[in-house]
């Protein structure tokens, strides 16, 4: 058996003397002589599309493509220090390797100045090359559990009774956020971007799929396009009724109509209850049965139609 | 090796994990992962079909709006994925296809990809979510709805490995079911009345564009059309009274108020990177425009016994063109230093006209022309440095400003006197932010970053204003096991002179999992979440005058922990169990009505908390039949309590829930 290994290896390791000085591309099909386990399945890979094309430049292929040449390695006879090894790589050189092609992405344009990157948190945290556990995108985990891995809390917000359906697998975490950063969302100033991916590219991630509160309405709930939908929803999952940050609706209306000076598109305050609206009323403290259009009008200023 | 024990034996007892759904079946020891070679290709697939079951007790329209897993046979879950095993298939070399639910789950699911290296690439993603939610506690159950929300993505890449490639997709969302929503009739003092909706709508997006790359300069160009329509209408077929206190009536409702909007856009963006220094930046324009109309007729009496007989039409368009631009510099004057720049701008406004006429019992007439408008222009910019003192460690900080100005024009035109005011609101943030990664040991990551900041005129109560945010985690990961934990807090104070608005949120979370094989597997996490905010308001009670200076005061204490455990029983058996609670205990309290002296004291002190259980155990067995079957049965319990119940109701609920299933593989 010896003898074989020896035969196998011994061409390269010519090779690897040879060119030592310089270390020369040695080709995919070197690699595979003391990497079987990893050469095995590779042709499922997506990166193994460099490979078939053969017309991409070594530097861009197979195995060397991101590794880099492998002659100082196999000369070597293998080691960490010979050879492009992501497990020994800073986080910001991991990130340059991959960007040198993944870029090209409109998704990942922004990923340098992105929260994850920011807090080291870069390619080879979320995806697998070699062991994904997902056929796309090569992930080392379904897409939920890897998020969840870090954000335990954002977790807990999807195991609450009124959420997205996340862990029911309908809504994935990406529909509105993009993990490799993304640009800003208008009605976000300073604080965290929490990454989110803009509707239209231009609003608030939850006109993706909630339309009908896109508008544009003639008599517009301010609140609802200068705050966003967070002003009165939490997204990830509440224990209350329609994702709401309040049990009951005219506590949280409440918060803000209340007449206080300075805030308001006036100045003057958001105006708050007028006389008629008795909250001792049942039929008063459920602002949204007689408040219908609550997310904009093009009948009502105050959302009756 | 100590410390790990101590940190094990710490989080064991919770022995919390990652929930899942109990079907369909996931984690089984002997799925291959290789597949069967078929002449040129390899196929791994597997098929589970089975028949789930639900039966529950309490309130079902909650249930529904939380679980809503009913009865049926089901393919509850496919996997195939086809790979050419030399990269030159003849018409694609890979198709990757997953399936959730199929057959009527309110969940399902289907992904496609079909792609041919250096042709073409194909992506599908198709959803659809059965909605239900009676809104008993936020509309007292007279906006109910049940709908099917529907989503599909076709997305094309020609020549995905070329220097060009063109793009070229459609999405279509729909929104379609029967539901109940409200309305108010005759007088805005007079009772409203429940109408029924039949929701339809529909929204179409076209898209196409080009990838440019030449060296490392990219550049993208994007068109994209895209049309919603809604075509919801309401009727009311029987006479509908008012309360016992108002004599009003509604004899015959009928509204139609068809919607249609459209949107055309562009998006550029180019993208740059050197040695030392990175760029890319975006111009996106979206021009939307809605045009509308709405027919509603209503007969009945009025609250005054008087008969109304009322017809209301509304025409116009609003429109809302939204240009936004980005500019990001990313700076690598040394090995470890690095500053990175964003500056965007965000422009968006929104104006229409509407023609509103209501015609009353033919003897009175009413007429007038609304306008509004509302802009938004948005100017950000960020700079934040970064410097890895090490390997080991790395610190960055930075600075962002905001400046957003709101104007508005409110304006009215009718037979009464006119109006017309004109505001216009600009305020800035600033913030600070800060943070640090430190590898102190092999495996081990420690991340604290915050954030403080401070807007000179917050727009709404509830906005930011001095905020600040502290977020931070601590990891240690090796291949078979992590542990980790974090600590978050966002403290925002919003107070003035006349009123008063904090709200302060803290979370604690702790996770564990080990994975030592693909089929076995433990993970636990267990997370705190509290929140208090105190918020100054102003409401009418019974009183003719006003009550001023009130406060809301609303806590929140959930624990939420997690269990997963999956391990073989024998060589052909494997058990997963699984258990999530998640508790609010609210403020503490005992009774919903702490210190009622008065109605209005019992009423506020009744909603501002909200203590609650909800937990979900679930066990699962999968048998080994052959090597290519297995058999399948799980049980999963859902418990819903609420503490107090809001507003005089209680939707408590429990269901028993469960599955069996045949799974084929290979």
């Amino acid at each position: 058996m010896r003898i074989v290994w020896t035969a196998l290896l011994l061409p390269m390791l010519l090779v690897g003397q040879a060119a030592s000085q310089t270390n020369q591309f040695v080709g995919s099909e070197v690699c595979k002589t003391c990497h079987p386990n990893v050469w095995l399945n590779f042709y499922k890979n997506a990166h193994y599309k460099t490979i078939a094309s053969g017309k991409q430049i070594p530097a861009q292929t197979g195995c060397e493509g991101c590794h880099g040449p492998g002659g100082n390695h196999v000369a070597a006879k293998g080691g960490k220090a010979t050879i492009k090894s992501f497990s020994a790589l800073t986080p910001t050189e991991a990130l340059d390797t991959c960007i040198g092609c993944h870029s090209r992405d409109i998704s990942k344009s922004n990923i340098r100045r992105s929260a994850h990157t920011e807090a080291d948190v870069v390619c080879t945290n979320c995806h697998s090359i070699h062991q994904p556990a997902t056929p796309k995108f090569l992930l080392t985990k379904n897409q939920t559990e890897l998020c969840y891995s870090c954000h335990a809390s954002v977790r807990a917000a999807f195991e609450m009774p009124s959420k997205h359906r996340v862990n029911e697998g309908v809504v994935k975490c990406s529909d509105c956020h993009n993990p490799h950063g993304s640009s800003a969302v208008p009605n976000r100033m300073a604080s965290s971007s929490a990454m989110l991916q803009p509707a239209f590219d231009t609003e608030e991630p939850c006109l993706k799929c909630h339309q009908d509160k896109r508008g544009p309405f003639v008599f517009e709930h301010a609140s609802v396009r200068v705050e966003g939908c967070e002003a009165c929803h939490v997204p990830h999952g509440t224990m209350n009724a329609k994702l709401l940050r309040r049990p009951v609706v005219f506590t949280m209306c409440l918060e803000c109509h209340n007449g206080a000076g300075t805030f308001g598109r006036e100045n003057a305050g958001v105006f708050r209850l007028d006389t008629g609206h008795n909250l001792l009323d049942p039929k008063y403290q459920h602002c949204t049965v007689c408040h219908v259009r609550i997310h904009g009008s093009n009948a009502d200023p105050t959302f009756l139609r | 090796m100590r410390t790990l024990s101590a940190l094990l034996l710490l989080l064991l007892p919770g022995l919390l994990g990652a929930q899942e759904t109990v079907a369909p079946t996931t984690g089984v020891s002997t799925l291959s992962p290789r597949g069967e070679n078929t002449g040129d290709y390899n196929v791994v697939q597997s098929w589970e079909f089975g028949y789930r079951f639900a039966s529950v007790g309490g309130d079902g329209g909650k249930y529904r709006a939380d679980i809503n897993y009913g009865n049926g046979i089901r393919l509850l879950s496919s996997d195939l994925t086809v790979n050419s095993r030399d990269g030159h298939g003849h018409w694609f070399d890979e198709i990757v296809l997953t399936t959730q639910g199929l057959g009527n789950d309110p969940y399902e699911s289907a992904t496609l990809r079909i792609q041919k290296n250096r042709w073409y690439r194909y992506d599908l993603l198709w959803r659809t979510n059965d909605y239900f939610n009676p809104g008993l506690t936020v509309a007292d159950g007279e906006h109910l709805q049940d709908t099917t929300f529907r989503w599909q993505d076709h997305d094309v890449t020609l020549f995905p490995q070329s220097w060009i490639r063109a793009n070229a997709g459609y999405s279509r969302n729909t929104q379609v079911g029967p539901a109940l929503t409200t309305e108010q009739e005759f007088d805005s003092q007079s009772d409203v009345f429940p109408v029924f909706r039949n929701m339809r709508e529909e929204y179409d997006e076209y898209r196409t564009g080009v990838d440019i790359v030449r060296r490392s300069f990219r550049f993208s160009i994007l068109h994209r059309w895209e049309y919603f329509k809604d075509v919801t209408s309401d009727t009311l077929t029987t006479s509908e009274p008012g309360g016992s206190d108002d004599p009003s009536k509604v004899n015959s409702f009928n509204r139609t108020q068809p919607y249609r909007g459209r949107t055309p856009g562009w998006l550029a963006t180019i993208y740059d990177e050197h040695k030392w220094i990175a760029m890319n930046g975006r111009i996106t324009y979206a021009g939307g425009r809605g045009n509308f109309i709405q027919n509603e007729s209503a007969l009945g009496l009025s609250r005054f016994g008087t008969g109304q007989d009322v017809q209301v039409v509304v025409s116009g368009n609003g429109d809302r063109p939204v240009i936004a631009g980005d500019l990001n510099l990313t700076l690598t004057p040394a090995r470890r230093l690095s500053f990175t720049n964003n500056t965007s701008v965000s422009d968006t406004r929104i104006s229409g006209d509407n023609q509103f006429e209501q015609l009353n019992n033919a003897t009175l007439s009413a007429q007038a022309l609304n306008f509004q408008f509302l802009g938004l222009l948005l100017i950000t910019n960020s700079t934040d440095i970064h410097y890895r003192f090490s390997k080991k460690f790395d610190a960055f900080a930075g600075y962002r400003y905001s400046d957003r100005q709101v104007r508005s024009i409110e304006a009215a035109l009718g037979p009464g006197p006119v109006f017309n005011t004109t505001a216009s609101q600009s305020n800035q943030l600033r913030a600070g932010v800060a943070g640090f990664s430190w590898i102190p040991l092999p495996d081990l990551r420690v991340h604290v970053e915050g954030e403080v900041g401070r807007n000179d005129h917050p727009f709404a109560p509830i906005s930011v204003g001095d905020y600040h945010v502290i977020r931070s985690r601590i990891q240690y990961r090796k291949k078979a096991y992590t542990f980790g934990g974090g600590y978050s807090e966002n403290y925002n104070n919003n107070s003035i002179v006349i009123t008063a608005y904090s709200s302060r949120s803290r979370n604690y979370d702790a996770n564990a999992s080990w994975n030592a094989k693909s089929w076995l597997l433990l993970d636990a996490s267990y997370s705190k979440l509290h929140l208090d905010t105190i918020g100054g308001i102003a409401f009418f009670a019974g009183a003719p005058a006003a009550l001023f200076n009130q406060q809301s005061v609303f806590i929140s204490n959930i624990h939420a922990a997690n269990l997963g455990l999956r391990f073989p029983i024998t060589s052909r058996a494997d058990f997963y169990a699984g258990y999530n609670i998640t508790k609010d205990t609210g403020d503490g309290r005992a009774s919903a009505a702490q210190n009622a002296a008065t109605p209005v004291q019992t009423l506020f002190s009744g909603v501002q908390t909200f203590p609650l259980t909800y937990q979900t155990p679930l066990v699962r067995i999968s048998l080994k039949i052959t090597g290519k079957l297995r058999y399948d049965v799980g049980y999963q319990y859902y418990g819903y309590h609420e503490d107090f119940g809001l507003l005089g109701t209680n939707q408590s609920y429990r269901a028993h829930t469960g599955y069996t299933s045949l799974l084929w593989y290979f």
